[in-house]
């Protein structure tokens, strides 16, 4: 499969805490690329500096092999590279629609609206747009932000702890959009909730202190001892 | 998602229902206050209306940039002053009244540029700091510059019918009321309202966020500056401590966070409240009015965070 984004040798230090040390990672096109490892391991470091939110010390980032190390947020957002937060961050003044229509690309006000409310439908919110993002649920909150971010127009879609408090159903309901989207661009999700996210991965990285401790498939991560050991302990053995 | 999702999505109307009920009411009122000197209005009413509209358009072009986008500027009160000095000195060199009003926009807009480049890359309090900077700096310099009269300011030359500068500040206050409307609307307004939620969030979906702040500062300064420049007609007198006044600055900043700060009619709740108040002080405390504007705004901002206006309009929703 093709790369979509290369990210080598990227190293990030805050102070004197080494947060990424020179990590390479491939995201291919229409893969679900789990991003796994405990608090601090740098996880949530590399999928910033993913997005643009933070800039490299060292190393590349490539998007469709261009060079994007040093673009900012706003602009890997226009080349195709969306996101969502950990914690959620709606645009709570806005109403619903309006946080879509804030992120969809202008091509012509009807049309636009038209886009934004099937993406609402889609993730089952249509009945609520025209009522402030403030007032909706923490579940609903997370759906809008996925549709905010589909509504960029992405070509890798950075999910960051996507089912962080949601219940059992919410959270499977949310696991099972994102499958769905896989088809037509690649995922990153980082996530704490190895139980539930790492079976729906095509591919998984475990993190720790800020390096790669291994890479493979759901399977080969389940059986690596290392991980075991340090990580997933007997939930996933 | 699907073509065909996407064509069973109503159609939305290009102007809603309230902003269009907002542009048909200011055009009606600012018939009404064009028309009141016809209508026998006396000068005291009509010096009250030409002020509720040059507080309006002041406030007004501050809620387009720091309503929408919380970035707080103290630098309107300056950037009207140079629209002021602007005017009068490009029409005392002879230029046409509208050529002048076109270098008097001009200037204030420069102006913006210099402050917006500057400071608008930065967040949280930069900017502010960034315009008080540049109101006190304006004030030194223009009472230092020979060809702007030094602190005797300058005299406009031309003698000109009172009811231009009038018809003026309505027409200024009311396009800038439609103006803020429209943005407000508009998708530029939409996002401008994302940063100023949270302006990584915004980031996140492409939104370039100085770039957009820095064109609707420079759209806010031209109001500013033309609002400034024509009541330098209306006064023809220009000295800097008064064109160049801080208060100028805060006027713009209280009356619409009074009102309704973000809201297209706020403003004008706050620039009538404002003249009305200065008024009835006039007979009680006539130098308290500052003084009694800060503690309304005080009061406001603890009590009724959104200003007047969209507090008493939750208050009847709620009644009903």
């Amino acid at each position: 499969m093709t790369a979509i984004l290369e990210a080598r040798r990227v190293a990030k230090r805050f102070g004197g805490v080494v947060a990424v040390r020179g990590v390479d990672l491939t995201v291919r096109q229409g893969e679900l690329l789990g991003l796994f490892g405990p608090n601090g391991a740098g996880k949530t470091t590399m999928f910033n500096l993913i997005a643009g939110a933070f800039l490299p010390d060292a190393g590349q980032v490539l998007l469709h092999g261009r060079d994007i190390t040093r673009e900012p947020a706003w602009r890997r957002a226009r080349l195709g590279i969306a996101r969502s937060f950990q914690i959620v961050r709606p645009f709570r003044a806005l109403t619903v629609l309006e946080n879509l229509l804030a992120a969809i690309p202008a091509h012509g006000g009807a049309n636009d609206a038209a886009s934004a409310l099937a993406l609402l439908r889609r993730v089952g919110l249509e009945a609520r747009a025209r009522d402030a993002a403030g007032d909706l649920t923490l579940g609903m909150l997370k759906r809008l932000e996925v549709a905010r971010a589909l509504a960029v127009g992405p070509r890798l879609l950075l999910l960051d702890e996507p089912l962080a408090g949601l219940a059992g159903q919410e959270a499977a309901d949310l696991l099972r959009t994102v499958q769905a989207l896989k088809r037509r661009m690649a995922i990153v999700m980082v996530e704490h909730n190895v139980r539930l996210a790492l079976p729906v991965c095509d591919r998984a990285v475990v993190m720790d202190a800020g390096a790669v401790l291994a890479e493979g498939t759901p399977e080969q991560i389940r059986r690596d001892p290392a991980v075991i050991r340090a990580y997933l302990g007997s939930e996933a053995a | 998602m699907s073509e065909a999702t996407i064509e069973r999505a109503p159609p939305r109307p290009h102007l809603r229902s309230d902003t269009l009920g907002l542009v048909i009411a200011t055009i009606a009122l600012a018939a009404l206050g064009i028309a009141l000197p016809a209508l026998g209005a006396s000068g005291y009413i009509r010096t009250l209306v030409y002020y509720s509209a040059f507080y309006l358009a002041l406030g007004q072009a501050w809620n387009i940039m720091s309503g929408l986008t919380g970035y707080l500027s103290f630098a309107h009160g300056a950037l009207s002053g140079i629209g002021a000095y602007g005017v009068v000195i490009a029409m005392n060199a002879d230029w046409p009244m509208g050529a002048s009003l076109a270098v008097a926009g001009g200037a204030a807009v420069l102006a913006s540029l210099v402050i917006g480049a500057t400071s608008l890359r930065l967040r949280g309090a930069a900017f502010t700091f960034a315009t008080l900077f540049f109101q006190e700096l304006m004030l030194l310099a223009v009472r230092k510059l020979p060809f702007a009269g030094g602190p005797g300011g300058l005299v406009l030359e031309q003698i000109l019918p009172e009811w231009i500068a009038y018809v003026g500040m309505i027409l200024l206050a009311g396009v800038a009321t439609i103006g803020f409307a429209l943005i407000r609307r508009s998708r530029l307004g939409i996002r401008v309202l994302a940063i100023k939620g949270d302006e990584d969030a915004a980031a996140s979906i492409g939104i370039a966020a100085t770039r957009l702040k820095l064109i609707l500062f420079c759209v806010s300064a031209l109001l500013a500056g033309l609002a400034g420049a024509v009541h330098a007609l209306f006064t023809a007198s220009l000295y800097p401590d008064v064109a160049f006044s801080v208060d100028l600055s805060l006027i713009a900043l209280a009356v619409p966070l009074i009102g309704g700060v973000a809201t297209a009619s706020g403003p004008a709740l706050g620039a009538l409240l404002y003249v009305g108040l200065r008024e009835a002080l006039q007979l009680i405390a006539p130098s308290a009015h500052l003084t009694i504007l800060g503690l309304l705004l005080l009061v406001v901002v603890l009590y009724m965070r959104d200003g007047i206006g969209p507090t008493l309009a939750r208050l009847i929703r709620r009644s009903r």
